[in-house]
Protein backbone atom coordinates (compact mmCIF):
# COMPACT_ATOMS: atom_id res chain seq x y z
CA UNK A 1 0.00 0.00 0.00
CA UNK A 2 1.46 3.72 -1.10
CA UNK A 3 2.24 6.04 1.81
CA UNK A 4 2.30 9.91 1.73
CA UNK A 5 5.67 10.88 3.67
CA UNK A 6 4.11 14.19 3.98
CA UNK A 7 0.98 16.33 5.28
CA UNK A 8 0.00 17.53 1.79
CA UNK A 9 -2.90 16.61 -0.38
CA UNK A 10 -2.06 16.01 -3.40
CA UNK A 11 -5.80 16.21 -5.06
CA UNK A 12 -6.41 13.09 -7.76
CA UNK A 13 -7.20 14.54 -11.16
CA UNK A 14 -10.72 16.20 -11.53
CA UNK A 15 -12.86 16.84 -14.22
CA UNK A 16 -14.45 19.53 -12.86
CA UNK A 17 -12.62 22.48 -13.19
CA UNK A 18 -12.70 22.12 -16.55
CA UNK A 19 -16.34 21.66 -16.47
CA UNK A 20 -17.01 24.65 -14.90
CA UNK A 21 -14.23 26.71 -17.37
CA UNK A 22 -16.67 25.56 -19.96
CA UNK A 23 -19.91 26.55 -18.07
CA UNK A 24 -18.09 29.91 -17.87
CA UNK A 25 -17.78 30.18 -21.38
CA UNK A 26 -21.34 28.94 -22.40
CA UNK A 27 -23.30 31.73 -19.32
CA UNK A 28 -21.24 34.45 -20.60
CA UNK A 29 -21.58 34.14 -24.49
CA UNK A 30 -25.12 32.54 -23.96
CA UNK A 31 -25.91 35.63 -22.34
CA UNK A 32 -24.68 37.92 -25.24
CA UNK A 33 -26.68 35.52 -27.66
CA UNK A 34 -29.87 36.37 -25.16
CA UNK A 35 -29.15 39.88 -25.84
CA UNK A 36 -28.44 40.06 -29.36
CA UNK A 37 -30.52 36.82 -30.56
CA UNK A 38 -33.17 36.22 -28.30
CA UNK A 39 -32.40 32.58 -27.81
CA UNK A 40 -31.45 31.17 -24.00
CA UNK A 41 -30.62 27.90 -24.81
CA UNK A 42 -26.64 28.64 -24.65
CA UNK A 43 -26.96 30.24 -21.05
CA UNK A 44 -29.26 27.81 -19.71
CA UNK A 45 -26.95 25.05 -20.86
CA UNK A 46 -24.27 26.92 -19.09
CA UNK A 47 -25.97 27.49 -16.16
CA UNK A 48 -27.08 23.72 -15.90
CA UNK A 49 -23.40 22.69 -16.39
CA UNK A 50 -22.40 25.12 -13.73
CA UNK A 51 -25.01 23.58 -11.08
CA UNK A 52 -23.71 20.12 -12.31
CA UNK A 53 -20.12 21.30 -11.95
CA UNK A 54 -21.00 23.28 -8.43
CA UNK A 55 -22.33 19.63 -6.79
CA UNK A 56 -19.92 17.23 -7.95
CA UNK A 57 -17.39 19.04 -7.01
CA UNK A 58 -17.82 20.33 -3.41
CA UNK A 59 -18.94 16.85 -3.19
CA UNK A 60 -15.30 15.31 -4.16
CA UNK A 61 -14.08 18.05 -1.54
CA UNK A 62 -16.87 17.00 1.36
CA UNK A 63 -14.98 13.04 0.59
CA UNK A 64 -11.96 13.77 0.68
CA UNK A 65 -11.90 15.47 3.51
CA UNK A 66 -14.50 14.38 5.83
CA UNK A 67 -14.44 11.26 4.65
CA UNK A 68 -10.79 9.92 3.55
CA UNK A 69 -8.77 12.32 6.34
CA UNK A 70 -6.95 14.33 3.57
CA UNK A 71 -7.23 18.01 5.28
CA UNK A 72 -4.80 17.65 8.13
CA UNK A 73 -3.69 21.06 9.88
CA UNK A 74 -1.67 22.38 7.05
CA UNK A 75 -4.33 21.36 4.63
CA UNK A 76 -6.92 23.57 6.63
CA UNK A 77 -4.71 26.07 6.96
CA UNK A 78 -4.63 26.30 3.62
CA UNK A 79 -8.11 26.17 2.83
CA UNK A 80 -8.70 29.20 5.09
CA UNK A 81 -6.12 31.16 3.30
CA UNK A 82 -8.13 30.50 0.16
CA UNK A 83 -11.24 31.52 1.47
CA UNK A 84 -9.75 34.63 3.20
CA UNK A 85 -7.94 35.43 -0.34
CA UNK A 86 -11.44 34.66 -1.75
CA UNK A 87 -13.28 36.91 0.56
CA UNK A 88 -11.23 39.98 -0.28
CA UNK A 89 -11.63 39.24 -4.16
CA UNK A 90 -15.09 40.00 -3.29
CA UNK A 91 -14.52 42.92 -1.43
CA UNK A 92 -12.68 44.45 -4.34
CA UNK A 93 -15.92 43.68 -6.58
CA UNK A 94 -17.95 45.60 -4.49
CA UNK A 95 -15.51 48.26 -3.63
CA UNK A 96 -16.10 49.21 -8.10
CA UNK A 97 -19.63 49.64 -7.50
CA UNK A 98 -19.39 51.80 -4.69
CA UNK A 99 -16.57 53.74 -6.59
CA UNK A 100 -19.66 54.21 -9.66
CA UNK A 101 -22.37 55.09 -6.43
CA UNK A 102 -20.25 57.90 -5.10
CA UNK A 103 -18.32 59.29 -8.43
CA UNK A 104 -22.20 59.91 -9.35
CA UNK A 105 -23.49 60.95 -6.05
CA UNK A 106 -21.60 63.62 -4.93
CA UNK A 107 -21.25 65.63 -8.56
CA UNK A 108 -24.31 65.44 -9.68
CA UNK A 109 -24.78 66.40 -13.45
CA UNK A 110 -26.66 68.79 -14.71
CA UNK A 111 -29.07 66.84 -16.98
CA UNK A 112 -29.75 64.99 -13.18
CA UNK A 113 -30.50 68.44 -12.15
CA UNK A 114 -27.81 68.88 -10.32
CA UNK A 115 -29.08 67.41 -7.16
CA UNK A 116 -29.18 63.66 -5.04
CA UNK A 117 -31.27 62.07 -5.82
CA UNK A 118 -31.95 63.66 -9.15
CA UNK A 119 -34.94 65.17 -10.11
CA UNK A 120 -38.03 62.70 -10.51
CA UNK A 121 -36.88 59.96 -8.58
CA UNK A 122 -38.33 59.31 -4.77
CA UNK A 123 -35.78 57.47 -2.93
CA UNK A 124 -36.84 54.66 -0.33
CA UNK A 125 -37.56 55.57 3.25
CA UNK A 126 -34.56 54.27 4.85
CA UNK A 127 -36.36 53.76 8.43
CA UNK A 128 -38.98 51.38 6.69
CA UNK A 129 -37.97 48.02 5.22
CA UNK A 130 -34.25 48.93 4.86
CA UNK A 131 -33.77 49.17 8.30
CA UNK A 132 -35.34 46.26 8.66
CA UNK A 133 -33.46 44.48 7.00
CA UNK A 134 -30.35 45.59 8.54
CA UNK A 135 -31.82 44.21 11.81
CA UNK A 136 -32.54 40.76 10.26
CA UNK A 137 -29.04 40.69 9.05
CA UNK A 138 -27.45 41.50 12.38
CA UNK A 139 -29.80 39.12 13.85
CA UNK A 140 -28.44 36.39 11.61
CA UNK A 141 -24.67 37.41 12.57
CA UNK A 142 -25.62 36.87 16.34
CA UNK A 143 -27.53 33.30 15.54
CA UNK A 144 -24.57 32.29 12.95
CA UNK A 145 -22.32 33.04 16.23
CA UNK A 146 -24.43 30.63 18.40
CA UNK A 147 -24.55 28.28 16.04
CA UNK A 148 -20.38 28.44 15.76
CA UNK A 149 -20.13 28.26 19.53
CA UNK A 150 -22.83 25.42 19.87
CA UNK A 151 -20.37 23.04 17.08
CA UNK A 152 -17.60 23.88 19.48
CA UNK A 153 -19.32 23.37 22.55
CA UNK A 154 -20.48 19.78 20.85
CA UNK A 155 -24.12 21.49 21.59
CA UNK A 156 -26.02 19.12 18.45
CA UNK A 157 -29.22 20.39 18.79
CA UNK A 158 -28.44 23.96 19.83
CA UNK A 159 -25.48 24.02 16.76
CA UNK A 160 -29.03 22.82 14.36
CA UNK A 161 -31.53 25.26 15.86
CA UNK A 162 -29.22 28.05 15.78
CA UNK A 163 -28.00 27.29 11.79
CA UNK A 164 -31.77 26.86 11.18
CA UNK A 165 -32.49 30.22 11.98
CA UNK A 166 -30.04 31.91 10.48
CA UNK A 167 -30.95 30.57 7.32
CA UNK A 168 -34.49 31.47 8.04
CA UNK A 169 -33.31 35.30 8.64
CA UNK A 170 -31.59 35.12 5.64
CA UNK A 171 -34.62 33.91 4.18
CA UNK A 172 -36.82 36.57 5.49
CA UNK A 173 -34.33 39.11 3.59
CA UNK A 174 -34.39 37.78 0.61
CA UNK A 175 -38.22 37.57 0.62
CA UNK A 176 -38.40 41.76 1.75
CA UNK A 177 -35.83 42.82 -0.22
CA UNK A 178 -37.78 41.18 -3.50
CA UNK A 179 -40.84 42.39 -2.15
CA UNK A 180 -38.84 46.27 -1.91
CA UNK A 181 -37.39 45.69 -5.42
CA UNK A 182 -41.32 45.06 -7.04
CA UNK A 183 -42.72 47.87 -4.62
CA UNK A 184 -39.59 50.83 -5.89
CA UNK A 185 -41.42 53.44 -7.54
CA UNK A 186 -37.91 53.69 -9.49
CA UNK A 187 -36.30 51.01 -12.06
CA UNK A 188 -32.84 50.20 -12.73
CA UNK A 189 -33.38 51.90 -16.46
CA UNK A 190 -33.82 55.40 -14.62
CA UNK A 191 -30.47 56.94 -15.00
CA UNK A 192 -27.22 56.52 -13.13
CA UNK A 193 -29.82 56.64 -9.43
CA UNK A 194 -31.27 53.06 -10.89
CA UNK A 195 -27.90 51.12 -12.24
CA UNK A 196 -26.00 52.71 -9.48
CA UNK A 197 -28.97 51.23 -6.63
CA UNK A 198 -29.99 47.62 -8.32
CA UNK A 199 -26.52 46.52 -9.30
CA UNK A 200 -24.94 47.15 -6.41
CA UNK A 201 -27.81 46.17 -3.99
CA UNK A 202 -28.88 43.57 -7.08
CA UNK A 203 -25.20 42.13 -6.48
CA UNK A 204 -25.43 41.99 -2.96
CA UNK A 205 -28.35 39.92 -2.91
CA UNK A 206 -27.00 37.76 -4.79
CA UNK A 207 -24.21 37.18 -2.64
CA UNK A 208 -26.86 36.84 0.49
CA UNK A 209 -28.90 33.97 -1.89
CA UNK A 210 -25.62 32.25 -2.31
CA UNK A 211 -24.76 32.86 1.29
CA UNK A 212 -28.19 31.16 2.59
CA UNK A 213 -27.44 28.07 0.25
CA UNK A 214 -23.76 27.78 2.02
CA UNK A 215 -25.48 28.09 5.37
CA UNK A 216 -28.11 25.34 4.49
CA UNK A 217 -25.30 22.97 2.99
CA UNK A 218 -23.46 23.04 6.65
CA UNK A 219 -27.05 22.63 8.05
CA UNK A 220 -27.31 19.57 6.14
CA UNK A 221 -23.98 18.37 6.67
CA UNK A 222 -24.26 19.19 10.77
CA UNK A 223 -27.21 16.99 10.62
CA UNK A 224 -25.41 14.01 9.40
CA UNK A 225 -22.46 14.29 11.71
CA UNK A 226 -20.33 15.79 9.22
CA UNK A 227 -18.48 18.58 11.85
CA UNK A 228 -16.46 17.67 14.87
CA UNK A 229 -15.84 20.17 18.20
CA UNK A 230 -12.76 20.34 16.37
CA UNK A 231 -12.84 20.25 13.08
CA UNK A 232 -15.62 22.19 11.15
CA UNK A 233 -13.75 24.57 8.57
CA UNK A 234 -16.45 24.45 6.08
CA UNK A 235 -18.96 26.14 8.39
CA UNK A 236 -16.37 28.59 9.51
CA UNK A 237 -16.03 29.29 5.68
CA UNK A 238 -19.86 29.63 5.62
CA UNK A 239 -19.80 31.96 8.76
CA UNK A 240 -17.15 34.60 7.33
CA UNK A 241 -19.00 34.85 3.62
CA UNK A 242 -22.07 35.96 5.54
CA UNK A 243 -20.43 37.85 7.65
CA UNK A 244 -19.00 39.52 5.19
CA UNK A 245 -22.69 39.69 3.27
CA UNK A 246 -23.46 41.32 6.30
CA UNK A 247 -20.56 44.11 6.38
CA UNK A 248 -21.95 45.09 2.67
CA UNK A 249 -25.06 45.10 3.61
CA UNK A 250 -23.67 48.09 6.32
CA UNK A 251 -22.17 49.66 3.51
CA UNK A 252 -24.77 49.75 1.25
CA UNK A 253 -27.46 51.07 3.97
CA UNK A 254 -25.24 53.91 5.12
CA UNK A 255 -24.12 54.59 1.49
CA UNK A 256 -27.09 54.36 -0.81
CA UNK A 257 -30.00 54.15 1.58
CA UNK A 258 -28.95 56.42 3.92
CA UNK A 259 -26.35 59.25 2.71
CA UNK A 260 -28.40 58.69 -0.82
CA UNK A 261 -31.72 59.84 -0.04
CA UNK B 1 -25.55 75.49 31.77
CA UNK B 2 -25.50 73.27 34.84
CA UNK B 3 -28.34 70.68 33.23
CA UNK B 4 -25.78 70.07 30.04
CA UNK B 5 -22.97 69.02 32.40
CA UNK B 6 -25.43 66.98 34.05
CA UNK B 7 -26.52 65.29 30.92
CA UNK B 8 -23.67 64.65 29.61
CA UNK B 9 -22.47 63.08 32.72
CA UNK B 10 -25.35 60.86 32.56
CA UNK B 11 -24.47 59.81 28.97
CA UNK B 12 -20.87 59.39 29.64
CA UNK B 13 -21.70 57.20 32.70
CA UNK B 14 -24.27 55.04 30.76
CA UNK B 15 -21.76 54.86 27.97
CA UNK B 16 -19.08 53.21 29.72
CA UNK B 17 -21.04 51.17 31.55
CA UNK B 18 -22.49 49.39 28.35
CA UNK B 19 -18.98 49.12 27.62
CA UNK B 20 -18.00 47.13 30.63
CA UNK B 21 -21.27 44.89 30.19
CA UNK B 22 -20.18 44.36 26.76
CA UNK B 23 -16.48 43.48 27.94
CA UNK B 24 -17.76 41.00 30.60
CA UNK B 25 -20.01 39.32 28.00
CA UNK B 26 -17.62 39.27 25.82
CA UNK B 27 -15.20 37.72 27.85
CA UNK B 28 -17.77 35.45 29.20
CA UNK B 29 -18.30 34.41 25.30
CA UNK B 30 -14.25 33.08 25.39
CA UNK B 31 -15.06 30.53 27.71
CA UNK B 32 -17.31 27.16 28.00
CA UNK B 33 -20.54 29.37 28.42
CA UNK B 34 -20.02 30.96 25.22
CA UNK B 35 -22.78 29.00 23.26
CA UNK B 36 -25.45 30.33 25.95
CA UNK B 37 -24.40 33.46 26.37
CA UNK B 38 -24.75 33.67 22.28
CA UNK B 39 -28.04 32.07 22.66
CA UNK B 40 -29.03 34.84 25.06
CA UNK B 41 -28.23 37.55 23.01
CA UNK B 42 -30.01 36.23 19.83
CA UNK B 43 -33.38 35.77 21.96
CA UNK B 44 -32.92 39.12 23.89
CA UNK B 45 -31.03 41.11 21.65
CA UNK B 46 -31.58 40.25 18.08
CA UNK B 47 -34.82 38.93 17.58
CA UNK B 48 -36.72 41.30 19.82
CA UNK B 49 -34.51 44.66 17.92
CA UNK B 50 -36.13 42.56 14.36
CA UNK B 51 -39.40 42.75 15.89
CA UNK B 52 -39.65 46.24 17.30
CA UNK B 53 -38.47 47.20 12.97
CA UNK B 54 -41.52 45.01 12.34
CA UNK B 55 -43.67 46.75 14.72
CA UNK B 56 -42.02 50.23 13.20
CA UNK B 57 -42.91 49.02 9.81
CA UNK B 58 -46.40 48.51 10.53
CA UNK B 59 -47.13 51.47 12.21
CA UNK B 60 -45.30 53.35 9.76
CA UNK B 61 -47.07 51.58 6.43
CA UNK B 62 -50.59 52.38 8.03
CA UNK B 63 -50.00 56.12 7.86
CA UNK B 64 -49.13 56.74 4.05
CA UNK B 65 -51.29 53.93 1.81
CA UNK B 66 -49.42 53.89 -1.77
CA UNK B 67 -49.81 56.95 -3.47
CA UNK B 68 -48.88 56.93 -7.23
CA UNK B 69 -46.01 59.43 -7.84
CA UNK B 70 -46.75 62.17 -10.36
CA UNK B 71 -45.39 61.21 -13.96
CA UNK B 72 -42.81 63.98 -15.13
CA UNK B 73 -41.73 62.88 -18.90
CA UNK B 74 -37.78 63.64 -17.93
CA UNK B 75 -35.54 62.70 -20.57
CA UNK B 76 -33.08 61.41 -17.78
CA UNK B 77 -35.37 58.86 -16.94
CA UNK B 78 -37.11 55.52 -17.96
CA UNK B 79 -34.31 55.34 -20.76
CA UNK B 80 -35.19 52.81 -23.22
CA UNK B 81 -31.14 52.56 -25.33
CA UNK B 82 -32.03 49.06 -25.94
CA UNK B 83 -34.71 47.00 -25.32
CA UNK B 84 -35.25 44.58 -22.35
CA UNK B 85 -34.74 41.06 -23.86
CA UNK B 86 -37.94 40.20 -22.17
CA UNK B 87 -41.65 40.68 -23.06
CA UNK B 88 -42.60 43.45 -25.78
CA UNK B 89 -39.19 44.99 -23.86
CA UNK B 90 -40.49 47.84 -22.53
CA UNK B 91 -41.06 46.65 -18.59
CA UNK B 92 -38.02 46.21 -16.14
CA UNK B 93 -37.50 43.20 -14.48
CA UNK B 94 -39.76 43.78 -11.36
CA UNK B 95 -41.91 45.93 -13.29
CA UNK B 96 -45.06 46.89 -10.85
CA UNK B 97 -47.64 49.16 -12.97
CA UNK B 98 -48.82 51.04 -10.40
CA UNK B 99 -45.52 52.78 -9.40
CA UNK B 100 -43.21 52.25 -12.32
CA UNK B 101 -44.33 54.64 -15.62
CA UNK B 102 -43.13 53.63 -18.72
CA UNK B 103 -41.37 56.37 -21.00
CA UNK B 104 -44.59 57.62 -22.08
CA UNK B 105 -46.72 57.48 -18.96
CA UNK B 106 -48.53 55.32 -16.78
CA UNK B 107 -50.03 52.00 -18.18
CA UNK B 108 -53.86 52.46 -18.21
CA UNK B 109 -54.45 49.62 -15.64
CA UNK B 110 -56.35 51.47 -13.34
Amino acid sequence: MAHQAHAYHMVDPSPWPLTGAIAALLMTSGLAIWFHFHSTTLMTLGLILLLLTMYQWWRDIIREGTFQGHHTPPVQKGLRYGMILFITSEVFFFLGFFWAFYHSSLAPTPELGGCWPPTGITPLDPFEVPLLNTAVLLASGVTVTWAHHSIMEGERKQAIQSLALTILLGLYFTALQAMEYYEAPFTIADGVYGSTFFVATGFHGLHVIIGSTFLAVCLLRQIQYHFTSEHHFGFEAAAWYWHFVDVVWLFLYVSIYWWGS
Amino acid sequence: MAAIGRLSQKLLKSVTLTQTRQLSAAVAAHGEQAAKTWKILSFVVALPGVAVCMLNMYLRAQQHQHEQPEFVPYSHLRIRSKRFPWGDGTKSLFHNPHVNALPDGYEHHE
